[in-house]
């Protein structure tokens, strides 16, 4: 199934992921890491992800380490 | 059995953290550079001059030997670095007030002398580093911490097309102006970086990718608006498009 890791200590809370991924599966968490940053964490429940990359390719900050298709 | 699609560069050092801003595209042109060393097999045989900016810790990020330059000099340096060991794969990085203001003769003679060496520059039409000062690619009317009611021609003058400056110079083998407002352009910028280095690699001379970036932090933007402002002001005057290229007669 096609989905996306995220290092949540790499995420400096920019958000621009959430705006670029069509299907709109990642969320600003709750918890706070190392960088005093609220990462974001990716919720999908309906296995919608399409592994597209659209998320880790705007990242600027390579916090979406992986993505699968498939 | 899902396919990994993405992953983060050999090219990248293990664990680091850039020190960028929040949302700030440095981050996006330093993977792409990693990822086209990847593809193209020469982290172990890379070297990197690096320049005075936000960039200065590049080392800290790119897995490869580097050796940092003086304000403006990266293109000397590496001008050196090449003609000792030319079996090295040789480039540099370097903000717009790095390459085109402090180190515009650098630049420019490392092009005139047909250098085979790649010049990646990041335009953010600011000095990112020093906090937002007016540099050699802020727009008319922009307004700085150095030009506070904003550029204008009679005082600072017009802001230079570094792509289409570069382009004249005959030693140069390819020159290119991307930009990373959108993920469908960062995929453009990665060819056109994969191009440039490909070039060094067939000995055509000089090879030059100038990429349009964001200061979000400087501009006073969010990360999105600051892609907005990519779009809307800065593609109108700096045109992305291949401005040299010398197996294609452009
Ligand atoms: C000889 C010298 N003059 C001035 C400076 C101060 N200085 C450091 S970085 C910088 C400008 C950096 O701007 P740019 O090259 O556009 O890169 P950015 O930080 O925007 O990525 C300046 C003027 C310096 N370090 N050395
Ligand atoms: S784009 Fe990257 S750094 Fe920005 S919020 Fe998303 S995961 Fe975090
Ligand atoms: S890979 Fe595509 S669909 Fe999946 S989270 Fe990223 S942007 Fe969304
Ligand atoms: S000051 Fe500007 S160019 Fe420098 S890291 Fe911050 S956002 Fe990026």
């Amino acid at each position: 199934m096609s989905h996306i890791e995220i290092d949540e200590q790499r995420c400096k809370a920019c958000y621009l992921c959430i705006d670029e991924c069509p299907k709109k599966l990642i969320k600003v968490g709750e918890k706070v890491n190392k960088l005093g940053a609220k990462p974001v964490e990716f919720c999908d429940p309906k296995g919608e992800c399409l592994g597209c990359a659209m998320c880790a390719t705007r990242c600027p900050d390579m916090a979406i380490t992986k993505v699968f298709r498939g | 059995m899902a396919t990994q699609v993405f992953k983060v560069p050999d090219s990248i050092i293990k664990d680091m953290t850039y020190g960028f801003c929040p949302g700030c595209d440095h981050g996006v042109a330093i993977r792409l550079v990693a990822e086209c060393l990847d593809e193209l097999g020469l982290k172990e045989n890379a070297i990197t001059a690096t320049s005075i900016g936000c960039s200065v810790c590049l080392y800290d990020y790119l897995d490869v030997d580097s050796v940092e330059a003086p304000h403006g000099r990266a293109l000397a340096e590496a001008t050196g670095i090449k003609r000792a060991r030319p079996d090295k794969f040789v480039f540099t990085y370097q903000g717009d007030g790095d390459f085109a203001s402090i180190g515009l003769g650098e630049s420019t003679h490392a092009a005139l002398r047909g250098e085979n060496i790649t010049a990646i520059c990041i335009n953010n039409t600011t000095y990112g580093m020093t906090g937002g000062q007016l540099g050699p690619t802020t727009l008319l009317g922009q307004v700085t911490t150095t030009s506070p009611t904003g550029r204008n021609v009679e005082y600072y003058g017009y802001p230079i097309r570094i792509a289409e400056h570069i382009a004249l110079c005959e030693g140069t083998a390819y020159s290119a102006r991307v930009s990373l407002d959108s993920v469908a352009n960062i995929r453009k910028a990665k060819q056109a970086i994969k191009k440039a280095f490909e070039y060094q690699l067939k000995g055509l001379g000089f090879s030059f990718v100038e990429i349009l970036s964001t200061c979000p932090t400087n501009w006073h933007m969010t990360p999105q608006k600051a892609h907005d402002r990519v779009r809307d002001d800065m593609m109108k005057v700096f045109v992305p498009g291949v401005y040299k290229d010398v197996l294609q007669k452009v």
